[in-house]
């Protein structure tokens, strides 16, 4: 009895995450070396062909490219912008405007994909959305924003960011009002310096945070793309906005193209995997622990 | 103190013009949804209705089941959040307060998945609800988004670890069982952070747009954020601007509520939850 009552407690949850969340991986990993089109009963082995296919495919490629430019501006993006409208909003505590900042700058991220694109699309319309005639007002030529191959993907992560950027700066927020004033306080008795301050007092008490943080952020960042990408560009104008999720999301629900899109599932499973490991290995050994 | 006001004075004027900037797209969504059609796409902008109108609304209601469709993501929010917190609540429990073989691996085996990408399951998985016969259905909408309670039962580990063990020690001298002890010990003093986690979850689960993209097609058993997207093309030029503004307001509006009245409690409750191991 005494072994078993934890697994009740437990199980669920554990059965819950390998059926519903491992599974699927290894259902990818079996698809993808198969030829199976759902609707019919035969299965054939297709061997490495979809891997094959995907690499030389252009739009794996480019959607390749446009992700890798993604996680390195949006990444650093998600997580350095919101601790420092976190350290702004934290700078005036106390203020009865504190929780309106954070309500108004956390709202974007409660809003649905399909909402921010609504609002979005009508914002950047090339036609007669609010940005042209603002434009134009000021005398400066049009711009056909998230349907212009230049500047899709720059819109895409515009919003993404505008999307996304709320649950990151709650975090830091949650994490800069556990900080003992007394310590700050302490520390600018001595003469240091807000810089100072900040560095060897503030960052090494919140490194957990930190460190949950710069873990997360990658998944949610790839996890908002793909919404805000269906909802504003579709991935277009030519790919020119798209990025490895949504191609998967494509090749596997718009085409149907299963044993090409696990292909594609597999080589975002390991790269995340990798990038993860890396994380671990590079930042966990600073984070500190009370 | 008066040596920061003028600090604190520039904070403040960042920090509104911010606010702004990033309300914007939504308070100009808030004005469309109160103008007339007819002069929403007039090119002239506007930042105020100028002759204020519920008819957007009536329009909207008129195209589509929107009041049908709010009941509906009031539904699956609900019991996707209820489904999470039965998931990850004793699970988290269990691994703060109980020693068995095993539990470290179970425990990593959940918080793993917290890194996930939700679309990184989402063939297989859709695959086997048509192959269940699942597929339109209520059940193909909220049962496959339960599991990802990863940060859940990370989050609820941490919640009960910090618990006092006297408190269970008590009340396993007076003879209260292991269930007694979860049930009366445990959740009443984690009630902080079910609140909170509570709140994250339904605004998240309110809002899932993909997955019910894909598996809702019958018009009366959308969400309103699935449902939105029936409103035609966003780039058409048919799209009756008004009646989606209308709409994407409505979906707005309880999330915004729940939010605004639970953010204090959310800050407070994630601060302790995750600046200690």
């Amino acid at each position: 009895m005494k072994t078993l009552a934890p697994w009740i407690f437990v199980g669920p949850a554990v059965v819950a995450v390998i059926v519903f969340l491992y599974g699927p991986m290894i259902a990818s990993l079996v698809l993808s070396f198969l030829d199976w089109n759902l609707l019919s009963p035969d299965v054939g082995f297709a061997g490495t062909r979809h891997y094959q296919a995907v690499a030389a495919s252009h739009d794996f490629r480019l959607s390749a490219w446009n992700t890798l430019l993604y996680c390195l501006v949006l990444i650093p993006a998600q997580i350095l912008l919101p601790l420092g409208f976190a350290l702004m909003i934290h700078g005036v505590r106390g203020s009865r405007m504190g929780p309106i900042y954070r309500g108004a700058l956390f709202l974007p991220t409660i809003v649905a994909y399909s909402v921010a694109g609504v609002a979005w699309s009508w914002l950047l319309n090339p036609v007669n959305g609010l940005f042209n005639e603002v434009l134009s007002a000021l005398g400066l030529p049009r711009s056909r924003w998230h349907t212009d191959p230049q500047l899709a993907l720059l819109c895409v992560s515009l919003v993404t960011f505008w999307k996304s950027f709320g649950l990151n700066m709650l975090l830091w927020l949650a994490a800069l009002t556990t900080v003992p004033q007394s310590l700050i306080e302490a520390a600018r008795l001595d003469g240091a310096r807000p810089r100072r301050i900040f560095f060897n007092i503030t960052l090494p008490l919140i490194s957990p945070t930190a460190f949950f943080i710069a873990v997360t952020t990658l998944f949610s960042v790839l996890d908002d793309i793909v919404g805000v990408v269906d909802v504003l560009t579709g991935g277009g104008p030519a790919g020119s906005s798209s990025n490895l999720l949504y191609y998967l999301w494509q090749q596997g629900l718009g085409f149907f193209q299963f044993g090409q899109a696990s292909a594609v599932a597999m080589i975002l499973i390991v790269a995340v995997l990798l990038v993860t490991w890396a994380q671990f290995a590079l930042v966990e050994r600073k984070v500190h622990y009370e | 103190m008066s040596r920061f006001l003028p600090h604190r004075f520039a904070l403040h004027v960042v920090l509104v013009i911010l606010c702004l900037v990033t309300l914007f797209p939504l308070l100009w969504m808030v004005t469309a949804a109160f103008t007339p059609q007819d002069q929403i796409t007039a090119k002239a902008l506007r930042f105020w209705p100028e002759d204020p109108t519920l008819g957007n609304f009536t329009e909207a209601a008129r195209r589509h089941p929107i009041w049908l469709w709010l009941g509906n993501s009031m539904l699956t929010a609900g019991l996707i959040t209820l489904g999470k917190l039965a998931l990850s609540l004793p699970a988290g429990y269990a691994f703060a307060r109980m020693e068995f073989k095993g539990r470290d691996t179970a425990f990593w085996i959940v918080v793993a998945t917290m890194s996930f990408p939700s679309v990184l399951a989402i063939i297989p998985t859709y695959i086997a609800v048509v192959k269940l016969g699942a597929f339109d259905s209520y059940g193909a909408m909220i049962v496959p988004m339960i599991p990802y309670v990863g940060f859940y039962v990370f989050y609820f580990r941490q919640s009960f670890r910090q618990l006092p063990a006297s408190m269970f020690e008590a009340a396993r001298i007076d003879g209260a069982g292991i269930w007694k002890q979860f049930v009366q010990i445990g959740l009443p003093n984690v009630v902080g952070s079910i609140a909170a986690l509570s709140v994250i979850s339904f605004l998240g689960a309110w809002n899932i747009y993909l997955w019910g993209q894909l598996v809702l097609e019958d018009t009366t058993r959308k969400t309103l954020t699935t449902g939105i997207a029936m409103f035609a093309d966003l780039d058409g030029a048919q799209t009756p601007w008004g009646a989606l503004m209308a709409t994407s307001l409505l979906s707005v509006l309880p999330v915004l509520a729940v939010f605004l009245m639970a953010q204090r409690y959310i800050v407070e409750a994630l601060a302790p939850g995750l600046a200690d191991k």
